[in-house]
């Protein structure tokens, strides 16, 4: 008999049904109105999404006081890929004690931003920067070098296809 | 006038509940399944190999790619091999941080295994609360390495990084918030007749079938057998940790629910104690700058969330890299019970026990 009631009442169902109109009625009363939105989903394209500072990025070259590149191209960074994407050629510059690359090449399609080679490098020349909205429509775009709009020194120009520069 | 006749159809590797490219060649008479097989290797990548060509540094980052939803319990188990093989003791405060961070992926990849099994029997609403606390600890391991999902999370010998600022805020939080999370998805699940009908009885696997064909980890558990790692051969620091190991006897898909659900709490116990107990000290053993490797051989098993994930490597002297470099991957070994559990059943049950096992093919294929 017992067992028929609980059939034919869905006390169960009633559980589940509690639980989820609690939260539907938390945000429902309290919308425009509590100071701390109830809402757990960030409306990530229109509000950029927020990142740690720990967050690793793309690569990047950080560059000294006199606008030169700090790397000093000792290769340490190139070793330490797992995926071999670094290329570096080092040559001369006057007034520079140091080699100064004349090429770095990054090939960011294979990158898989372990940050293994900004913790190889003892020179502090090179960091994982917080860009994460990298998508592009040609290969081409993540081959990154010296010179050129994408390159290693600056951040990848943005807005082309990301949606955080706009409103 | 009718004819009776066997069909054989393909389930996968597009069909959404097959959590990924698993491919099951299923034998149906009517609505019963009379043969199952499992075709896998769609995502075969050939990470042994590619490991044995990379330095043991650099290996790691092929750990996190095994099982994608647990990562950071892959490097422990890759970062402590490397340890045994060359003979490393770690300092204790990252052995703490190791823990806590393995048990918060436990939890990460108990979740996300709720949500989708939930989602593939029918309950949508679990799904959305499971990955709304997955998101916190994504966050959490964001702030600790920088990284979400491959974390590349140690480095053999110790951890990278110290703590980062407020992240014992970040873990209170979390920790002081979670168990009531629990409670809304059993409050959800428990005792949903739905759900109940879904999983009581269905994918039976007998204790004696499932230490036969060398399954583990909650679907051993929930067998009835007591078998943990993180007890049997305690390894980073759990022998220092309190913590029960849930079992059933049911053996079936509820009761492994209830004994991930169990584990669930007992994780939150663990890190509670990882956060209070946290050492002062280094958190890097001293080593060479280029690792290299004794000859030896070394079997190294750690409890992953799926179960025993272990890493067989071979060193040769003076090897940068491993000369053989196996995976025992917790997910293969789970796939081959398959078969035993849904040979006699319905086809609907065949996606409960998919579910059930939490295959991620990251590590089944390698």
């Amino acid at each position: 008999m017992k067992k028929f009631l609980k059939t034919l009442i869905p006390f169960d169902i009633a559980k589940g049904l509690s639980i989820t109109g609690t939260y539907f009625a938390k945000v429902f009363l309290t919308a425009n109105r509590a100071k701390v939105k109830q809402h757990v989903v960030s409306e990530y394209p229109e509000v950029p999404a927020p990142l740690e500072p720990r967050f690793r990025g793309r690569v990047q070259l950080i560059l000294d006081e006199a606008g030169d590149p700090k790397c000093v191209c000792c290769n340490a960074c190139a070793k330490a890929c797992p995926t071999g994407v670094i290329t570096i050629e080092g040559g001369k510059k006057e007034g520079r004690k140091t080699r100064i690359p004349t090429r770095w090449d990054y090939e960011m399609e294979r990158c898989v931003f372990c940050g293994f080679c900004v913790e190889a490098c003892s020179f502090d020349a090179i960091k994982l920067n917080s860009q994460f909205e990298l998508a592009a429509y040609d290969r081409e775009d993540f081959s990154l070098g010296l010179t050129g709009a994408h390159n290693v020194l600056e951040p990848s120009p943005v807005g082309k296809f990301s949606y955080s520069d706009e409103a | 006038m009718f004819k009776h006749q066997e069909m054989e159809i393909n389930m996968g590797p597009q069909h959404p509940s097959t959590h990924g490219v698993m491919r099951l060649k299923l034998k149906l008479d009517g609505e019963v399944v009379t043969e199952c097989r499992p075709m896998i290797g769609y995502l075969h990548r050939g990470v042994e190999k590619i490991c044995e060509n990379k330095s043991f540094a650099q290996g790691q980052i092929w750990s996190d790619r095994l099982d994608y939803c647990s990562a950071v319990a892959n490097n422990l188990g890759w970062a402590e091999a490397c340890e045994k093989l060359m003979g490393i003791t770690v300092p204790r405060k990252a052995q703490y941080v190791r823990t806590l961070l393995a048990e918060f992926n436990r939890l990460a990849s108990h979740l996300i295994w709720l949500a989708t099994h939930a989602l593939d029997i029918g309950a949508m609403t679990v799904f959305l609360y499971a990955f709304r606390e997955r998101e916190d600890i994504l966050d959490i391991n964001e702030a600790y390495c920088g990284s979400r999902l491959t974390t590349t999370a140690f480095r053999i010998g110790g951890i990278p990084q110290e703590l980062p600022e407020g992240f014992e805020q970040k873990v209170r939080t979390f920790l002081a918030k979670f168990p009531s999370c629990i409670e809304e998805y059993e409050g959800l699940l428990n005792e949903n007749r739905i759900w109940k009908k879904r999983t009581i009885g269905v994918g039976l696997l007998s204790a004696e079938d499932a230490i036969a064909l060398g399954v583990t980890g909650p679907v051993l558990r929930g067998a009835g057998v007591a078998y943990d790692i993180r007890k049997a051969f305690p390894y980073a620091a759990y022998s220092e940790m309190q913590f029960d190991i849930p079992t059933k006897p049911e053996a079936d898909t509820y009761a492994r629910y209830l004994v991930r659900m169990e584990e669930m709490r007992q994780s939150v116990r663990i890190i509670q104690q990882c956060m209070d107990g946290l050492p002062e000290g280094p958190i890097m053993a001293k080593i060479p700058k280029l690792l290299k490797s004794e000859v030896n051989e070394v079997y190294h098993a750690t409890e992953a969330p799926k179960g025993e994930i272990g890493y067989y490597l071979v060193g040769e002297k003076g090897g940068a890299a491993p000369y053989r470099f196996h995976v025992r991957a917790p997910g293969f070994m789970n796939l081959q019970s398959l078969p035993k559990m849904v040979e006699g059943s319905l086809i609907a049950d065949v996606i409960a026990s998919i579910g059930t096992l939490d295959v991620v093919l990251g590590e089944i294929d390698r």
